[in-house]
């Protein structure tokens, strides 16, 4: 956050009368009320079944689970941010796995190649959809939901037309590893890692530092948000907002290829199924981590905790023995309350703010 | 005081940081015209949000006809009977007129509404106004006036017997200000009072009998009797202190030097034929003509924005292609304040920092597009001393400013960016005066200093204050030059007649652009 210089408005005889920096109390912040909720009903569920807190059996098909879902929400959030959406995060995951697993089974690629060839994939799609979106000016929702059924279609076509069972089985050297391995297996010394975090969030780190800076510290994260905020001033300005639409769909597209990876690797398959789940878990993720739909403003660490949340939930009720169809009833209903109490917070503060005015 | 119909007093209303309205008092008498009056910030639009029910004051008494009423939603304060028309436009332009006119209670028939039955209401309407508009034509097709008075009939359907008007005149020509006054006349005869808020102090000694000032809040003169007051007395309440209108002091312009931008006989597909048009170092070139002429399609053509088809840009003696106003700012060096500050002027959500300082980030860009806030905020703070930029912090959002230091938070980025041409259309439009005079000081600074400027204003008070020459341009074309004596008879008279020469062999259907 910006410091506010001690006073800007000290050269007109008046201004300095009113009007007094008003700053929101920090407890009013989306992220700490997040960051509470998860540790709090992480406690709750922990003390309710002491098994949640298992580091092997729980915790860290957890943490894979939100490694994977945090980068399709930032997927998601890359697009958001020039107020754009796609809905087809799921198909790009899917398309960029089809690549790593065809590199893996026909051209016998080692692990790292194929990851590459994965995001490669992807990228080159979400670049297509955003060209496609600044050429046409047709809507982001329009087109990227006629490239998800595009894509539904070209995949399941391609996987059966290469595979026997519709999945690329062949597991190129290190796969098992990165699939079950934990902080545990990296040891300096005597002092091991802790085995609830598994290696496979090293990708989701890496998605989340490289953002943060993006966003944070550069000219295009800054330009990519003025774009979302509003394109015509933007436009006027000096932005190419054309150019920043098509970067914002191509790191979207790249960011769904890994997620797909990352699922695949999971569940040790390469299929067509892959994804299938993302997006709505993709805006949930990135909206309750204080990300606007409109555009404009984003929030990273928002996204990991947001993602987080709902995951912990899942998990929990999940445990505590909730069946599937009432454990959606039970989610929906914390997101709905996690939700309002952000604005409840944001009201009450307002209030505060006003009376002391 | 007979008929007061509403009656506010001691009215407050707070939002976080600041008092927006602390102790007014107004009271509104049938058959009256009030006229409303406060600098940009002052409290006017708070205090109509506050009477139509959109804001809830946080403590003080409203009465209606003398008993206490309590507005809590707009629908609430139609109800009342007070009626507003908003700066902006507020109607649904794929309706028909009549649609829009009856839309608050539409007439309905067993709860499905009965279009057969709109007709003669909004016939009634339209006519206590005088006006002859096809009810079921759609609004979209009406011009702006028309749109106006359309809304004006909107309140008289839902029997307002208090009329609040935000800035009626400010999209209007001379003649459809007239238009709508004679309305207004109308109404109070029949016994409504209208409220007029504007900017322009001509209109509102030629129209109202009673007047309130706003200052920071306060009504610092309150429904006094206009009559008893005289246009300096009014400015001097509104500003604060005495006004004084300075003149512009001397400014050489050497005409003998190269052009920085010039237009050789250039054609646009928006429409433009053989624009021949030189800017000078540190000269301010006016380009004048009304609504619709074309002044700010023809400058989005130099941007960029649309198709130049013939002719040719020349910036510094080299014919220039530009191909997008990126092109334009960041090879060229052209900045263009533009006319529509809210939709392409300022990022309202967005911190005044970044407001300013997206022209530059390019320049503060380091290793991997790095760019340092301590920078940022340097530059901008330095801006915001010069223009005097009010505001709570760099990290406060554009929108949360009053209309003037928005637009001084649009022309910061141009500064900061260094331009070495300025295009700017239509600076000082809803600006307070003390703002106004500002901004005038602060564009003929730059001119001293060496900076080329293009000033595209509507307002001729502005143009004579501020141009060296004073380009006329009317449908497209450039009708004529006028070397800028400062003396306003003259030159008024002057400028106009060119237009006037012109608008008359041209009249037509499309003579008239919105």
């Amino acid at each position: 956050m910006p410091v506010a210089p001690p006073d800007g408005d000290t050269n007109t005889a008046e201004a300095t009368a009113s009007r007094p920096v008003h700053r929101l109390p920090f407890w009013v912040n989306q992220r700490l009320g997040l960051l509470v909720l998860i540790v709090s009903l992480s406690a709750l569920f922990g003390v309710l079944r002491p098994a949640f807190l298992d580091e092997r059996l729980v915790l860290f098909p957890l943490l894979r689970d939100i490694s994977t879902l945090t980068v399709v929400a930032l997927a998601q959030m890359v697009v958001l941010s020039v107020g754009h959406m796609n809905l087809a995060v799921g198909r790009m995951a899917a398309f960029g796995a089809l690549f790593a697993g065809f590199g893996y089974d026909r051209l016998g690629l080692p692990l790292p190649l194929g990851l590459l060839l994965c995001l490669f994939a992807g990228a080159a799609i979400g670049a297509l959809t955003g060209w496609i979106i600044t050429r046409t000016g047709v809507s982001s929702f329009v087109v990227t939901l006629a490239m998800d059924f595009a894509l539904l279609g070209l995949v399941s076509l391609l996987y059966s037309a290469l595979t026997e069972n519709a999945a690329f089985t062949t597991k190129p050297s290190g796969l098992a590893e990165l699939r079950s391995y934990s902080l545990a297996d990296i040891c300096v010394g005597p002092v091991c890692g802790s085995p609830a975090v598994p290696q496979l969030a090293q990708f989701t780190v890496l998605a989340l530092l490289g953002l943060g800076f993006l966003y944070a510290c550069t000219r295009i994260g800054r330009e990519l948000l003025l774009t979302g905020a509003n394109p015509a001033a933007a436009e006027l300005s000096g932005i190419p907002t054309g150019r920043r639409v098509i970067l914002a769909h191509t790191l979207s597209g790249l960011l769904a290829a890994l997620a797909g990876f990352m699922a695949a690797v999971s569940t040790g398959t390469f299929r067509a199924s892959i994804g299938d789940d993302f997006m709505l878990p993709s805006f949930l993720g990135a909206v309750l981590g204080g990300t606007l739909l409109t555009g404009g403003v984003v929030s990273v660490l928002g996204v990991l905790l947001g993602t987080s949340l709902v995951g912990v939930i899942r998990k929990g009720l999940d445990l505590l023995g909730v069946g599937l169809e009432s454990l959606n009833i039970y989610l929906g209903c914390v997101l709905l309350l996690a939700l309002s109490a952000d604005r409840v917070r944001t009201v009450l503060s307002y209030r505060k703010v006003v009376r002391s005015t | 005081m007979s008929n007061v119909l509403l009656e506010c007093q001691a009215i407050v209303k707070v939002f976080p940081g600041v008092r927006a309205l602390d102790g007014v008092g107004l009271r509104l008498t049938a058959g009256s015209v009030h006229a409303l009056l406060g600098e940009n910030g002052a409290g006017k639009s708070t205090l109509i949000k506050v009477l139509t029910g959109v804001h809830t004051p946080n403590s003080g008494r409203l009465t209606w006809c003398g008993d206490e009423v309590h507005l809590r939603s707009p629908l609430e304060a139609t109800r009342t009977g007070i009626g507003v028309v908003h700066q902006e436009r507020n109607l649904i332009p794929g309706f028909s007129v009549a649609e829009n006119i009856t839309l608050q209670s539409p007439p309905s028939h067993r709860g499905l509404i009965d279009r057969a039955a709109m007709t003669a209401p909004a016939l009634t309407c339209l006519g206590e106004l005088g006006l002859d508009i096809d009810p079921d034509q759609p609004v979209r097709e009406l011009s702006v006036a028309q749109q106006q008075l359309v809304e004006i009939a909107k309140a008289l359907y839902t029997e307002s017997r208090v009329l609040l008007l935000d800035e009626p005149t400010a999209s209007l020509s001379p003649q459809e200000a007239e238009r709508l006054f004679e309305v207004v006349r109308r109404l109070t005869a029949r016994g409504t009072c209208v409220v007029f808020v504007s900017h322009k102090l001509e209109e509102v000694f030629a129209i109202c009998d009673t007047v309130t000032v706003l200052r920071d809040g306060r009504s610092v003169l309150e429904s006094s009797p206009l009559a008893d007051h005289t246009q300096d007395d009014v400015v001097s309440l509104m500003v604060g202190r005495a006004h004084s209108a300075t003149e512009m002091r001397p400014r050489e312009v050497d005409t003998s030097a190269a052009p920085v931008l010039s237009l050789d006989r250039v054609s646009t597909a928006a429409g433009h034929r053989d624009i021949s048009l030189d800017v000078r170092p540190g000269e301010i070139v006016g380009l004048y003509g009304l609504v619709g002429a074309g002044r700010s399609e023809l400058v989005k053509a130099v941007l960029g924005l649309d198709r130049v088809t013939g002719g040719e840009i020349r910036l510094h003696g080299k014919p220039a292609r530009i191909a997008s106003p990126r092109q334009a700012l960041h090879v060229f060096g052209i900045g263009y304040l533009t006319e529509n500050r809210k939709e392409e002027g300022v990022f309202l959500e967005q911190p005044i920092v970044r407001n300013i300082t997206v022209t530059v980030w390019k320049r503060l860009a380091k290793a991997f597009g790095f760019v340092s806030s301590r920078e940022e905020q340097e530059v901008s703070h330095d801006l915001v001393e010069r223009l005097g930029i009010r505001i709570s912090g760099l990290g406060q959002n554009a929108g949360e400013l009053s209309g003037g230091n928005q637009q001084k938070v649009s022309l910061a980025k141009w500064l900061a960016a260094d331009t070495r041409l300025l295009i700017v259309d239509e600076p000082t439009v809803g600006v307070d005066v003390r703002t106004k005079h500002a901004f005038h000081e602060l564009i003929w600074e730059l001119a001293r200093d060496g900076l080329p400027i293009l000033l595209i204003s509507s307002d001729l008070a502005e143009m004579i204050t501020l141009a060296d020459r004073v380009v006329v341009m009317a449908d497209h074309r450039i009708r004529g030059e006028v070397d800028n004596d400062r003396d306003y008879e003259r030159m008024s008279g002057r400028i106009i007649r060119i237009i006037h020469d012109r608008a008359l062999s041209a009249v037509g259907p499309k003579a008239v652009r919105a």
